[in-house]
């Protein structure tokens, strides 16, 4: 009884597979069901580089992700870092984005896209070592106050300060600088 | 030299000149510029476009161009700054005062240097940009002490590319920077933030954004920015970049 039933359960199985394997010959939208029909091993496909994999760091990436969502306009305003931003359908070409600084130096960007869509990114500048050691030595450290205190006798015209209301100006060290004509 | 002083965006301008001053209709320019922005992009103003989109009177896609465009610049400044930097307030609210302030201060120059005149100072609220040297002390900008409005923190020189300096700080006009939630009990908030860049767009959103985000922001845009910041915790300490430094001749703590 056991033997039969484990006949049965291959030969059942194999006319699954069997099915499965004609009706892949017969056209491809098919052959994706016999993937999922016989083993998740089947179809390493998928995995196709997309180009969210390929960006070597999150800063960088230009355009694409600028497209403000709310905003109708179709035309991705390239600010400053972005280049032509490939928002719209259709466009295709290579398209290379300003140099950035990030913490591990100067790093450009260049996409290319296919019908709208990025297909490809790569970093054409990676700096060294040194510059990158470099770029963390730009970080904030504490400063004696004594030091910056020292500044009270300093001759200057414009100060800068949290922005001041135009009642607040009226009682700020800027109006005293104006209004002596300095 | 005189300054040419005038209340506009609810704050007080002060435009400096090499020499003899400029001709009334280049300072009126000036000022039209400033009045310009302000009509359409102030919260205060019931009328503004706005205001008018903040009331759902105008749909977005309906706006003017430089409106959406502006929208479009302070997004691309949220994305590169983290979410620190946001032209939304908590409640929703489409709020571009972040950008506008910079924006009209930098059409201004442009009026400036479209007249030819060789050498500025544009100080609007404490956000200053220059072009050229009129003299020593003109590009020598003083930081207010955010515990004292009458006195320095220090001074720096702004110098070649360096043609900007923004502070930001909840001293004088109320909490309008949203900060990010729930910072680190280890962390000191800042109180005042002062960021120097080559245009006065970046030196302005970034000291926005790193006043919101807190000192971790501050590493993460001075990796990421080419700019120098000096920023002030809730406690009266302080922290330069290394240009800064520089710029004000500071000394490590």
């Amino acid at each position: 009884m056991r033997a039969r039933a484990v006949v049965l359960g291959l030969l059942s199985s194999t006319a699954v597979l069997a099915v499965g394997w004609q009706l892949g010959a017969q056209g491809q939208q098919t052959q994706t069901a016999v993937a999922g029909t016989d083993a998740s091993a089947a179809s390493p496909s998928t995995v196709s580089g997309e180009a969210a994999a390929a960006s070597p760091t999150a800063t960088p990436t230009p355009a694409a992700t600028s497209t403000p969502a709310a905003t109708p306009t179709p035309t991705p305003t390239a600010a400053s870092a972005a280049p032509a931003a490939p928002a719209a359908s259709g466009v295709s070409g290579t398209f290379t984005g300003t140099a950035a600084r990030t913490r591990y130096g100067d790093v450009q960007v260049e996409i290319t896209v296919q019908n709208g869509s990025i297909t490809d990114v790569t970093a054409l500048q990676l700096t060294d070592q040194d510059s990158r050691s470099v770029s963390i030595s730009n970080r904030a450290a504490p400063v004696l106050r004594q030091e910056v205190l020292s500044a009270q006798s300093a001759n200057v015209k414009n100060v800068s300060g949290a922005t001041y209301t135009t009642d607040g100006y009226l009682t700020s060290l800027q109006s005293a600088l104006d209004q002596a004509g300095l | 030299m005189t300054a040419h002083v005038f209340d506009t965006m609810g704050t007080t301008v002060s435009i400096r000149v090499a020499g003899s001053p400029p001709a009334e209709s280049v300072l009126r320019a000036a000022e039209e510029t400033f009045a310009r922005f302000d009509r359409r992009f102030s919260l205060y103003r019931a009328d503004s476009e706005l205001s008018r989109i903040a009331r759902g009177e105008l749909a977005l896609p309906r706006s003017s161009s430089i409106l959406r465009d502006t929208y479009a610049a302070a997004l691309e400044w949220s994305n590169r700054t983290g979410g620190a930097f946001t032209p939304h307030r908590p409640d929703g609210v489409l709020d571009l005062s972040g950008i506008v302030k910079a924006d009209a201060i930098e059409a201004a120059g442009r009026i400036l240097d479209l007249a030819g005149v060789p050498a500025w100072v544009l100080n609007a609220g404490g956000d200053i940009l220059v072009r050229g040297t009129i003299d020593d002390s003109s590009s020598r900008i003083g930081i207010v002490d955010p515990d004292d409005r009458e006195s320095l923190l220090c001074t720096v020189q702004l110098a070649g590319t360096r043609r900007a300096l923004a502070t930001s700080g909840s001293a004088e006009r109320g909490e309008h920077i949203w900060r990010a939630p729930a910072p680190r009990s280890a962390d000191h908030g800042f109180r005042q933030v002062s960021v120097v860049a080559d245009d006065i767009v970046t030196a302005d959103v970034l000291a926005t954004a790193i006043l919101a985000g807190g000192p971790d922001r501050l590493n993460d845009v001075l990796d990421g920015f080419d700019v120098d910041a000096l920023t002030v915790d809730d406690r009266g300490g302080i922290t330069a970049s290394p240009g800064f430094r520089a710029a004000a001749g500071l000394l490590l703590a």
